[in-house]
Parts: C-alpha cells; structure tokens; sequence
C-alpha cells in the first residue's frame, strides 16, 4: 500500500459507525448542524481515516473519544449470506472497496471467524472470475450480473485474467490483435 | 502514467525464450560451422543430423535448407498418452503429468532410488549440473529407453505451436498433433483454474502449492492471477497471521523445550 494508491486512498474514506464516548464542543458539524455541540452517545458515520484516529488517538488516562462499531458491509446479515452463496452477493453495492475496508476493519477487531468467511468467499469468487475472465466473450455473457457485482480488488483480478488469456491467444494466433 | 506492459513476461517474450531450446534437423546443403554468441554451431554436412537452437532450425527451414526432426515427444502417440495420464490417471487427477527427469533423478518408475546428480564438466574443467533450458529435450532420440514414459518438456506448448506453424511437413500427422495439443492445453488450463481452492495453503506462512509439470506459457498465462489472489489472500488473512505468529512467539517464550515446561504451567493456574 503506497502513499499515492487511489484505492487505499478511497478506502481511508469509507465510512465507519463510531459512538461519541465524551461531549465535543464545536463539533456538530459532523452531524450537519455547525456551530452544535456533539452530545456523549451520539452515533456518526466517520471516514475510517478520522474513526481510526479518534478511537486509538486518546491520551492515557481519559477514555477514548469515539467507540468503532462495524460497519454494514461486514454485517451478521452479511456474513451470513457470505456463507451460504459467496457468489450471489453484490460486493459493490455493500463497498466499492469491500476487501480494503474488510482488511482495515480486521486490523481494528478481532474476528477470527469473519476471516474464515471472507477468506472461502475470496477464492469461490476467484475462480468464478477465472471462468469469466478466460470466456473470449469477456464480460458480455451471462455473468454481466456477477461481474457489475465485483468489488475494486476483484475487478483487477478480472482485468489481469482476462488480459494474460488475451494476450495468449492473440500470440497462438487464435485471436486479432486489437 | 505507468509502464504499459503488464507485470511478468509476455506471450512473445516466452516464445523468444524457447527459440533456445535444441532441436535436431537434417540439414540439406553444407554450411560452415558458425561462432554464434549463443556458443558455436557445428558444421552441416548434408547426411548427418545436427542439432541447432530452435530459431536457427526455423530458418533454415524456411529457406528450404533443412529439415527439422520432430521431438520424441510431439508425437500423435506420445500426446495422446500424455493426455491419458492427465485425464484418466487417478493419481494426476488435479496435478499435471510429471516432466521429464532431470538427469540423475530416478524416474516414476522406480520408487524409492536415491537420486545421484551426475554433474558434467565444462572445457575449463568446472564442475556443473545440467538445468532445464539447458538440456536437450527437444532433440530426436533413436530408441526411447524403455518403460520411459513420455513427458512434456517445459516449453512444450511454445516449440509444438511453432514447429506446427513453420515445419508442419515434417511432423506425423500435424493435424492430429495439432488437436491433441489443443486437447491438452484445455485439460491443463482446467487444472490451472480449479487449483485456486488450494491457493490459500500458499498465502499463510510457510505454505506452498506445487507447481511441477507445469510449462512456461501456462505460468506466465496464470501469473498475474495467481499472484493476484495470494496477494488477495495474505492481506485478508494478515491479521489471522499475525495472531498466529504472537501465539508462537508466546510459546517460544514460556518453554519451547517441549512437555514438561507446559506442565510446569499448568500446575500454577
């Protein structure tokens, strides 16, 4: 992860359900009312960058500022349809950066079983996109629903598929260049 | 913006690498011998075979100056043979035919040999072991030792599709050459394709997938891929790693000489 890879960059501004844990003054901005004070229990969605921040930035000796909650792409509800077809699922819609922010959020909570999860979901939507991705007729067959389904990390799986195959072809003298 | 070719070696690049490989022609017409970079080409007297580097082979055929000798293993029986082993054999069900030995390496055939590496010797008198772009698995061979099954060789896919482009007369029967090939490729990109169900025994510590008898095209096919979902892998299961990797330096810490020092342990909770 560099300092200038766009992905980590959008991944940073994904958004996080934080509960403010003390009062802030000035800081009802936040919530879209300026000038306020964020009253103690208030729940916000905060970019990971600022929640991870707040919850871990506490001096020794106060309690922290904000509490993390996780977010809704990595719901129960979620997990669980994880495990029952990883295939049907819309990543996309849950996160444009589901594996970005699923990593993040893992670093920030023990989930020992939410790694189980999206490590089998990981590899079932692989090889689904290898199948995908090795069709000569790329992305215009059946799979157009599982394909607009991928998220940012899975489209670079299918991109880089889908063009060490073309390029294959196009040196057995299968395909046409361009 | 980046460079724009993607990361590995392309198609082409691979091809080029093959046109290393030696293979066997009968030439037609006299040529002195050449002092090439590559090592010197002996002198092609028309009756004797000589074996050349494929690119060299390739021109003079054609120029019409020779004629190429089709490896042991391009071969309508050999392939389909090979094609056996990868679809009915039981125990090559999910991995690929074996390559073919190294020299010193016992073959399948007798289980339990130890391996002797036969080292040869350079002019110069250095000592060393002969390696696979290096040996000559594409040259004809008179008789097969016997009870030696065929194998594919590591650039079979790159010297089968060019010698079936520029020499195809000189082939048995190229067109059943050419679909067996075909076959084989399927069956092989099939096997490459369902291995991603183990690729997570190669993102934890210490994990490996073995990748033997697979040829140089299909590694380059599938590296991006397969790079790119151990990647994915590692960092989905990094935090996983990480907690593995405190429980060992926790056990190290407190004993790491085995039983008792656990016992010790236990007796004080």
């Amino acid at each position: 992860m560099s300092y200038y890879d766009i992905d980590s960059i959008l991944t940073d501004a994904q958004k996080l359900p934080c509960t403010f844990e003390l009062e802030v003054p000035g800081l009802g901005i936040l919530e879209g009312n300026p000038g306020d004070n964020i009253k103690a229990g208030t729940r916000i969605d905060l970019p990971l960058w600022l929640g991870e921040m707040l919850s871990i930035g506490a001096r020794l000796g106060t309690s922290r500022l904000v509490t993390l909650d996780i977010p809704s792409a990595l719901s129960e509800r979620v997990m669980n349809a994880l495990k029952a077809d990883p295939r049907t699922v819309d990543l996309r819609a849950l996160a444009p950066h589901f594996y970005s922010l699923s990593e993040r959020v893992l670093e920030l909570f023990e989930e020992e079983e939410m790694v189980d999860v999206l490590i089998n979901t990981f590899k079932k939507r692989a090889s689904e996109i290898a199948d995908h991705a090795h069709n000569p007729m790329g992305a215009l067959g059946d799979g157009v629903e599982f394909l607009r389904g991928l998220d940012e990390t899975e489209r670079q799986l299918f991109r880089v598929a889908h063009d060490s195959a073309k390029e294959t072809r196009i040196w057995a003298g299968e395909a046409k260049k361009r | 913006m980046a460079f724009p070719l993607p990361r590995g070696i392309t198609p082409p690049e691979i091809s080029f690498l093959a046109e290393m490989e030696m293979v066997t022609i009968l030439p037609r017409q006299r040529l002195e011998g050449l002092e090439l970079l590559g090592g010197p080409v002996e002198p092609l007297l028309p009756p004797r075979r000589a074996s050349l580097p494929l690119w060299l082979a390739l021109l003079l055929k054609r120029q019409r100056r020779a004629n190429i000798l089709p490896p042991p293993w391009l071969h309508p029986e050999s392939l389909s043979l090979i094609l056996d082993i990868e679809t009915q054999h039981h125990e090559y069900e999910h991995t690929f035919s074996p390559p073919p030995p190294l020299p010193g390496q016992p073959s399948i055939r007798d289980h339990g040999q130890r391996p002797v590496a036969v080292p040869r010797y350079t002019p110069d008198g250095g000592r060393y072991y002969p390696a696979p772009p290096f040996l000559p698995q594409n040259v004809a061979q008179d008789h097969i030792p016997a009870g030696e099954p065929p194998s594919l060789p590591f650039h079979w896919l790159e010297v089968g599709t060019m010698l079936l482009d520029a020499a195809s007369d000189d082939l048995v029967d190229p067109d059943q050459t050419r679909r067996l090939l075909k076959e084989l490729r399927e069956v092989r990109t099939a096997k490459i394709r369902s291995g991603v169900d183990v690729l997570d025994t190669a993102s934890t510590g210490g994990g490996g997938v073995a990748l033997t008898g697979v040829g140089a095209m299909e590694v380059g096919e599938g590296r991006g891929f397969i790079a790119g979902v151990i990647d994915g892998l590692r960092k989905i299961g990094a935090s996983k790693e990480q907690a593995r990797r405190e429980q060992m330096a926790e056990d190290m810490a407190n004993g790491g000489y085995g039983a008792t020092q656990d016992d010790d342990d236990d007796m004080e909770f």
